[in-house]
């Protein structure tokens, strides 16, 4: 009796560290669950319901979420609806500005698995090919109230320490650039410095390297000014 | 994030310079984009650039049934998805000549004109947010939720309500629904006056809003602008009067219009619109409980439903502007070819590229919500 009720309590893991500095992380994460910046970048038609989700009716602002404008501020990439294949090279080059701990939602059917669209031509189906994702919020389209409801979910993930998505970019980016590559074409390469990020951040893992970042240091240009750039010629398209 | 379609033509002499506005950029509407060239914070050449939101919809159509096609329409413009369901469904009713019954044709002036207004309160959110005014946006976001809500009740969804089936409505009102309806458009009006003083009065407002953006009558002829824009260049051209559809013919209300062409000329126009959506919506309120019958023609089993050979052309008044549809049919279950012509196609590209020429960079995105286009329309 007394075993089988003993057997039921969760084994807490021995947490390793410093206690002072595991209370300081757990303060540090409660903080920052509770405020949280959405980039303001509407990518597909569920945007239509964030503005009634963040004005005064469902107000998102006393959950701490507020909209952003710039990639550089924002905690969360807020994938509204279906992305283009022109969009998502700037959803790819935006999520990679933005400062870790970044956080990705897909809203919406069409990022889970191409809903409406999935015989278009011009949309990528699945989101989590070309970047990881912390949270979905299914629907066509979901309500404020799931999207409030799926936001506080996340906030939750954070408090815990389990959103941590973003790790799995620089863990596996090999394969995030594979699927990036099968679709811009292999000489696709953006500004930012993953593999540099990932041995800063002692976030190399086994997916990091690989065929695809070869491709990449094969076809490197190096970066230019942008003035230097007003007058380069378009490359030929890849088949 | 240089786009494709876009060269530079020379080395700009050191004052001139080239900027991205958008696509991820909180003035523009939506998914969208315009490279502009700049000397100081003039405007001197602008390029829109679209795409962003492409789907392929004419394509995807192709590959659907009849009946499949009316989920997907609606997606085409989100602000105001009703009038695409509407006008889909009428071509498919000309191609098989069907007849919509009475009830059905109030029913659905009852949809538009809600849509329009909500499109409207829409409109006027986005427009004063450019202008620096958020309590017009947290207003006019949070009294369209009201006419969402009548949505949901009466056709079962909030945005894209799929109301329309060829051949008639899918539902029946609700118990009680003309009511709430009442309620709803008595509660509106009385906003009015605030939003009066709050946006269509506020200073801040008419200096920026007074002579940015103006087009001649002639210009807008030519350029293809439809609905409120052509209407603030004083030409009363207004498709639910002059090629009636629907029951509009026996309705009373007017066209308004406004002479400068600018954007205050244009916002006027819509506010204009909103009295006589809701002047329409109480007529229909009054009429429709004495209009009995069906509320659906039958058609043949849907998922076996050849619609016969011909092509048709429809057009409605949606409330960005004029939108039509021409869709051509083999005799098969599919259609062969749908073609879209949305307003905002006209307003987004050519007119907008036009009237940012010699504008300030801060007033783009006012001349752009203030053409009231919609991007998910120009790149379907
Ligand atoms: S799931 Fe529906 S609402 Fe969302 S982007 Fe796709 S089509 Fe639009």
């Amino acid at each position: 009796m007394v075993m089988s009720r003993l057997q039921k309590i969760p084994v807490v893991e021995e947490k390793k560290g410093n206690p002072l500095a595991r209370v300081f992380d757990d303060l540090v994460r409660f903080c920052r669950s509770r405020s949280l910046f959405i980039l303001h970048y509407c990518t597909g038609c569920g945007a239509i319901e964030l503005p009634p989700a963040m004005t005064s009716r469902f107000d998102m602002e006393r959950l701490g979420i507020q909209p952003m404008v710039s990639p550089r501020q924002a905690d969360i990439l807020l994938i509204t609806g279906y992305v283009s294949i022109k969009t998502l090279k700037r959803v790819i080059l935006t999520y990679e500005q933005m400062g870790s701990p970044k956080y990705v939602v897909g809203i919406c059917s069409c990022t889970v698995n191409g809903g409406m669209y999935w015989q278009s031509y011009a949309t990528a189906k699945k989101l989590d090919e070309y970047m990881p994702v912390d949270l979905y919020i299914a629907g066509c389209m979901p309500r404020p109230e799931a999207v409030i409801s799926g936001l506080q979910k996340l906030m939750d993930r954070i408090k815990n320490g389990e959103a941590d998505s973003w790790q799995d970019y620089y863990r596996n980016y090999d394969y995030y650039l594979g699927n990036q590559q099968k679709l811009f074409g292999e000489d696709w390469q953006t500004p930012t410095d993953i593999i540099t990020e990932a041995k800063h951040y002692e976030l190399m893992g086994e997916g990091t390297l690989g065929q695809h970042t070869r491709l990449l240091e094969q076809h490197q240009q190096p970066l230019e000014a942008l003035e230097m750039r007003l007058g380069h010629k378009l490359k030929e398209p890849v088949e | 994030m240089r786009p494709e379609n876009y060269e530079a033509q020379r080395q700009p002499p050191s004052n001139e310079y080239e900027l991205n506005f958008g696509p991820n950029h909180p003035g523009i509407e939506g998914n969208y984009a315009l490279k502009v060239k700049l000397h100081g914070d003039i405007v001197l050449e602008a390029k829109a650039d679209g795409g962003y939101l492409h789907r392929g919809f004419e394509k995807l159509m192709e590959q659907r049934l009849w009946i499949q096609n009316i989920a997907l329409v609606p997606r085409i413009c989100v602000p105001d998805p009703s009038p695409m369901e509407l006008c889909y469904s009428m071509a498919v009713e000309e191609l098989c000549g069907l007849k919509v019954p009475q009830r059905a044709q109030w029913l659905r002036v009852m949809q538009l004109e809600l849509s329009r207004i909500a499109a409207h309160l829409f409109t006027f959110g986005g427009h004063a947010a450019t202008t620096g005014m958020y309590s017009t946006m947290y207003w006019g976001v949070a009294d369209r939720d009201l006419l969402l809500d009548l949505f949901e009740e009466f056709t079962g969804g909030r945005v894209y309500s799929i109301y329309n089936i060829p051949g008639g409505v899918r539902r029946e009102l609700p118990e009680g629904f003309l009511q709430r309806l009442t309620e709803t458009l008595d509660y509106i009006e009385s906003r009015l006056p605030d939003y009066d003083n709050l946006f269509f009065k506020n200073q801040v407002f008419v200096k920026r809003a007074k002579g940015t953006g103006v087009m001649s009558r002639e210009q807008a002829l030519e350029w293809g602008v439809t609905g409120p824009n052509l209407r603030a260049t004083g030409l009363a051209f207004d498709v639910r009067r002059d090629d009636p559809y629907l029951v509009y013919d026996q309705l009373a209300f007017d066209i308004p219009v406004e002479e400068s062409g600018d954007a205050w000329a244009r916002t006027l126009v819509r506010r204009k619109e909103l009295m006589e959506s809701i002047r329409i919506l109480r007529q229909v309120v009054e009429i429709l409980p004495d209009i009995h019958g069906p509320i659906r023609a039958p058609i043949p089993n849907p998922l076996a439903w050849n619609v016969p050979a011909g092509e048709t052309y429809t057009r409605v008044e949606s409330s960005k502007g004029e939108l039509c549809y021409y869709v051509v049919s083999n005799g098969g279950p599919k259609p062969y070819r749908v073609h879209v012509r949305g307003p905002s196609s006209m307003h987004a590209v050519q007119v907008l590229e036009k009237m940012s020429v010699g504008s300030r960079i801060e007033d783009i995105a006012q001349t752009m919500f203030s053409l009231d286009a919609c991007p998910p329309e120009v790149d379907r």
